[in-house]
């Protein structure tokens, strides 16, 4: 039986106990944001001791179901003031779902300046006073708990966190035990930070198979998921996200002149071919003399998007530059040297800081004077001052709606206080339409699709002359099911072209729980979880009033296109209906 | 007429002079009322490797469609040439700028173009 891990700091206490019934399928973004809503009190200060931490692998996770190692973490966002959840891929995943660990729930507050270790085994679990690791960056102290507990999973925060920085994110240790997978945004490294929890480390060794139900069904879900993974241009081995990464979208949205440049100032920088995945992929072959293709994040990934950067001597600078990352730090503050966006990731996966925040934030520093756009010395500099904790650092920590409100900068491009990824909503506005409406605030991962005659709508969705609210619906609930499932949202990519390669998600899930879900069961899923986030916000204090994306886009047209944002606020409305906020 | 070309990973093969690593940025002499095809032909791209392509910012190809071969050129015009490697997944170009005639191209190819990539549905079907 699957098991809820509550550990209470203020107590020092830790105590398993059976899954309630109503969640006894709920896992991932369906089991940490429902327990959110139920146990946090929306009006509670995210640093304070009402908030709660919640950890959770996917349906899936731990299984042989390809690349579905997510982890899902939940809590109150210290960025937006509302609900968070953000996933991760993590070997730390597979080993929590191994254990029958459904969630891992952190709770209250120390009761001095104490900092923990929590430790997860077959055996138990274990909260350790630890005050060797503090303020160490994130490499050191992954090192460190390797060094101590063997061969297990890292979840901890940097300095950032411990400073409870409201960009701090909470870093997972990869399949080479780099200190480089994130669950980013939110800031939830903080939330961990002001738990005094340091890090959690989990051993799955010794633990039984994640039990299956109907061992067939779950088979045949798992084959056609995976030939559909393995058939399409962009998921299959050599295809575009293992060659060229995520940032594979670095040239595509640079030519579509939708690549956000200068503080979001214009749509097109001048430089971002130097700084692409196909300049990362020729930049990485002279400099090794050979191709390097990318790698997997977490057990079982056959994706395997996540690249490496590797300085001039052909030493490891840094894993992974993703597409947000390169931008952020790259031509959002145009600077146009992978390098320095390089040592730049390096610092914030040290530091543990969400990468679209940071780079974000640092834009809109250099927009409000505190170093010129383009400063690369500077730029490194600053970002060394948030990981030593100095006033400015503290200011830059805190995250672009702070830094904005503090240097006087109207061009904040965030919604609900989270800093905007890298397509602009003036020109793809589309994704305009999902920022505004996702609980989460500004986030490219909240509208994945799936296949529209899946969706029941056949027939009807037309991309160009589309009723965007009824999409852009449809996106987010088909997104909160694949956080749930605890695949990678990538496999969105395949199963929106081959329908059968969704009926494979669908199939697993059935084929592990036993159920007889259909895909409207799915869609009811999704549309659930949507419906207890919307209401934790709305409970939290949000108006459709925080539905918007930020005046600045309304009335400054984006070069090359002249664009601005003209989507109304009736459509925007019309995405949840009259529902909550 | 003189048009600017960017050409990106495995299309920089094509390019006529070196190129810089990972993309090839042209400035090319085509004749008066050259269109799509003709620079794809003069570039010797074969294809099967066009993938997405843009005019001055307009999407106005996508992997296995040739829905611009007829485009005709103008002076000044920025084109940017990508392989059928690259990706533009729909979420990230729901309403983004697309040329008519790709729109209704992948209106016909169903789905409304919401497709991700025609060129990956049509070669896993043909595998089938």
């Amino acid at each position: 039986m699957a098991k809820i891990l509550r550990v209470d700091i203020g107590t020092e206490s830790v105590a398993f106990e059976e899954v309630p019934d109503k969640y006894k399928f709920a896992r991932g973004r369906w089991l940490t944001s429902s327990l959110v809503a139920d146990e946090v009190d929306p009006t509670c200060h995210p640093l304070g001791p009402g908030n709660k931490l919640v950890f959770s692998p996917g349906i899936v996770t731990g299984t042989t179901a390809p690349t579905s190692a997510r982890i899902s973490v939940g809590g109150k966002s210290p960025l937006t003031g509302g609900i968070k959840e953000s996933n991760a891929g993590a070997k730390f995943a597979t080993m929590q779902a191994r254990l029958g660990i459904a969630a891992i729930i952190v709770q209250g507050q120390p009761k001095d300046s104490k900092q923990y270790v929590l430790a997860v085994d077959k055996n138990g679990a274990r909260l350790v006073a630890e005050d060797g690791l503090r303020g160490l960056g994130t490499y050191a102290t992954t090192d460190a708990l390797i060094a101590k507990y063997g061969k297990v999973g890292v979840c901890c925060i940097g300095p950032a966190g411990e400073m409870r920085m409201a960009m701090a994110g909470i870093c997972f240790n990869d399949l080479e035990d780099r200190a480089s997978r994130f669950s980013g945004r939110g800031g939830l490294g903080a939330v961990m930070g002001a738990k005094g929890l340091k890090a959690i480390v989990v051993n799955s060794r010794g633990a039984p198979a994640v039990p299956i139900v109907d061992k067939e069904l779950f088979e045949a879900g798992r084959a056609k998921l995976t030939k559909a993974i393995r058939s399409h241009d962009i998921t299959k081995p050599k295809g575009g996200l293992n060659t060229y990464g995520t940032a594979v979208l670095l040239n595509i949205l640079n030519e579509a002149g939708a690549l956000p440049t200068r503080n979001f100032s214009r749509g097109r920088f001048e430089k971002a071919a130097d700084v692409a995945g196909e300049a990362i992929f020729e930049g990485n072959k002279a400099r090794l003399g050979k191709e390097v293709y990318n790698h997997a994040c977490s057990p079982g990934c056959i994706i395997q998007c996540s690249n490496t950067w590797y300085a001039p001597d052909g030493s490891e600078m840094v894993s992974c530059i993703e597409y947000e990352t390169v931008w952020a730090l790259g031509p959002d503050c145009e600077i146009g040297d992978l390098d320095v966006i390089g040592r730049l990731t390096w610092l914030c996966n040290d530091i543990g800081l969400d990468t679209i925040e940071a780079g974000g934030t640092l834009a809109v520093a250099m927009e409000g004077g505190v170093i010129p756009f383009g400063d690369k010395k500077g730029a490194v500099k600053l970002m060394e001052e948030v990981g030593k904790g100095t006033p400015l650092g503290h200011i830059i920590g805190a995250g672009a709606a702070v830094t904005g409100r503090v240097f006087g900068v109207v061009r904040v491009p965030t919604v609900k206080g989270q800093h905007m990824p890298a397509y602009e909503p003036r020109v793809v506005k589309g994704i305009g339409v999902t920022y505004a409406t996702t609980p989460m605030g500004a986030d490219h991962t909240a509208g994945y699709t799936i296949a529209p005659e899946i969706l029941g709508v056949s027939g009807k969705v037309d991309s160009f002359d589309v009723n965007k609210a009824e999409l852009s619906r449809n996106f987010q609930t088909t997104t909160a099911f694949i956080d749930s499932s605890g695949h990678c949202l990538f496999i969105a990519f395949p199963i929106l072209d081959f329908p059968e390669g969704f009926q494979g998600v669908i199939d697993e899930c059935n084929g592990l729980l036993g159920t007889r879900w259909t895909a409207e069961d799915i869609g009811r899923i999704g549309a659930d979880i949507l419906a207890r986030e919307r209401a934790f916000n709305k409970t939290a204090g949000f108006t459709n009033a925080d539905d918007r994306l930020p005046e600045f886009m309304k009335y400054e047209p984006l070069p090359p296109h002249n664009e601005v944002w003209n989507v109304s606020d009736a459509e925007l409305d019309a995405v949840h209906g009259d529902a909550a906020s | 007429m003189t048009v600017e070309v960017w050409l990106y990973g495995p299309l920089t093969r094509y390019a006529p002079a070196p190129s810089k690593p990972g993309y090839a940025q042209l400035h090319l002499s085509l004749p008066d009322g050259s269109a799509m095809q003709d620079l794809i032909r003069h570039l010797g791209i074969p294809q099967k490797e066009k993938g997405i392509t843009f005019v001055n910012g307009d999407l106005t190809d996508m992997p296995g469609l040739q829905a611009d071969s007829d485009r005709v050129l103008h002076d000044g015009d920025r084109i940017g040439l990508m392989h059928t490697r690259s990706m533009w997944p729909f979420q990230y170009r729901f309403l983004a700028k697309t040329s008519p005639q790709l729109e209704k191209k992948m209106k016909r190819g169903g789905g409304g173009g919401v497709f991700h990539s025609s060129h990956g549905r049509s070669s896993t079907r043909e595998g089938r």
